[in-house]
């Protein structure tokens, strides 16, 4: 890729500079907050004490780093709450993914989820080291300093789970379920602002390599356990890596959502309805304002 | 700190060490003790600081983390001081980092921060800037710090 500019302050980016940017962190802050919030359903109900404090620990940092992203969207004067709490759900550009419930007790699905999701992260976000607008390089560091364990978590979970046939055939039922939905994590909010995204070096990888990447490193893997992709519903063009997947009907980034999801926020947005709340509860203002 | 892991995990975790396959007796590897690096600018220690940013280091030397009986400072939290006068008054501004990105107690001690720099005398307004970069790692500690935390039982 040609040497691109570095972009510049929030207040001083043109209105497609500041769009994209906007895209870009609505797709990481997003996906971080709800696959949060889906993975706390599991405090107190994972199999094992350690798999229980371990999950719940990663759903926290995955909350932290979410709010690490929302926190660059404050830039343009928005505020948490409004971001958070008050945005219209057909607003949010996670992956759908995250928004899918699990049935109840099935553990295959968070660990497996997990993997899959965690892997795409680190992909992703390596693509971002060498972003041109500083305030996002500046953070992936720290974030990705705090990944790390959540891939060996979702490995060392999945390589277990693959040995026996009973539990393998549950990882199996998963991946069958969630490999398309997981495809969604590279799909475009829009294609022309996500190509505006690799234009302006906003991100130095396009979403078209970071999947073929992430399919090389997923598919093998899952293979080595004796899981089959070929009933995963993979698309039929699986070989010819750019050419466009079968997506399900809904896949996030583009605002479409399941029905999953729009109760899901229902749910976490109760609370602060209920008590007829206008703004998040904050101690102080945001240190960061400058 | 306010992170179970911060303390016994590592930045990063070499895949490699993971099976335990060492003979009997020998402790499971599963967790390599990587320290991090060290920088040359941060953490900041107010060396040599006078007047009214000397008195902003003192301050912020009796603030403890939330958790543990170590100073912010001596945890290398302190990333740098700078008192400015402008139209404003009289600015304090510190730049700061947190252990953990999912901090619960970020806004506990960032309003503890706020509070104290401003009761500092002939500061009119503190102005605390959250940070990331560099990462904040145990190589970050100081001297004191390391002291601190071996006293309330950590090793380090």
């Amino acid at each position: 890729m040609a040497a691109v500019e570095e972009l510049s302050e929030p207040g001083e980016l043109t209105a497609e500079e500041r769009e994209a940017v906007q895209h870009q962190l609505f797709r990481l802050a997003d996906d971080e907050f709800v696959v949060a919030e889906r993975y706390t359903e599991w405090q107190v109900k994972a199999p094992t004490l350690e798999s229980d404090l371990a999950f719940s620990n990663i759903a926290q940092d995955e909350l932290g780093h979410a709010r690490l992203w929302y926190d660059l969207l404050q830039d343009w004067g928005a505020e948490e709450s409004e971001l958070i709490w008050e945005r219209d759900p057909s607003e949010w550009r996670h992956s759908t993914l995250v928004e899918l419930p699990f049935d109840e007790g099935d553990w295959a699905d968070p660990v497996l989820r997990s993997y899959l999701y965690d892997v795409a992260e680190d992909i992703q976000l390596r693509a971002l080291q060498d972003s041109s607008y500083p305030r996002i390089r500046d953070r992936v560091g720290k974030i990705l300093g705090e990944e790390d364990y959540h891939r060996e978590h979702a490995a060392n979970w999945l390589e277990r789970l693959c040995e026996e046939d009973e539990s393998r055939e549950r990882v199996q039922a998963a991946l069958d379920r969630l490999f398309p939905y997981a495809l969604t994590l590279f799909a475009p909010t829009d294609e022309e602002v996500e190509d505006r995204i690799d234009d302006l070096g906003i991100r130095t990888e396009p979403l078209v390599t970071m999947r073929e990447e992430w399919l090389d490193e997923v598919v093998p893997y899952l293979e080595s356990l004796g899981l089959s992709i070929d009933d995963a519903e993979l698309p039929e063009q699986y070989d010819v890596h750019h050419n466009q997947f079968d997506l399900p009907d809904a896949v996030g980034r583009d605002q479409s959502h399941t029905d999953d999801w729009y109760d899901l926020q229902e749910d976490f947005t109760h609370s602060y309805r209920e008590l007829g709340r206008t703004s998040a509860e904050r101690i102080m203002k945001d240190p960061d304002d400058e | 700190m306010s992170n179970a892991y911060d303390t016994d995990i590592p930045d990063s975790v070499d895949p490699v060490d993971d099976d335990c396959v060492e003979p009997a007796g020998e402790a499971c590897a599963y967790t390599e003790y990587v320290e991090g690096e060290a920088y040359d600018d941060v953490p900041a220690t107010g060396e040599g600081a006078e007047g009214i940013e000397r008195d902003v280091w003192d301050t912020l030397y009796e603030i403890e983390d939330p958790e543990m009986p170590i100073s912010i400072v001596d945890l290398g939290l302190i990333y740098g001081v700078s008192v400015d006068d402008t139209d404003d008054g009289t600015v304090a501004t510190v730049d700061m980092t947190l252990t953990y990105s999912g901090c619960p107690a970020r806004d506990m001690l960032q309003d503890q921060m706020q509070e104290a720099v401003e009761a500092v005398e002939g500061v009119d307004r503190a102005d605390l800037r959250l940070v990331w970069s560099p990462e904040w790692n145990l190589e970050l500690v100081t001297e004191q710090g390391e002291q601190d935390l071996r006293e309330f039982g950590l090793s380090i």
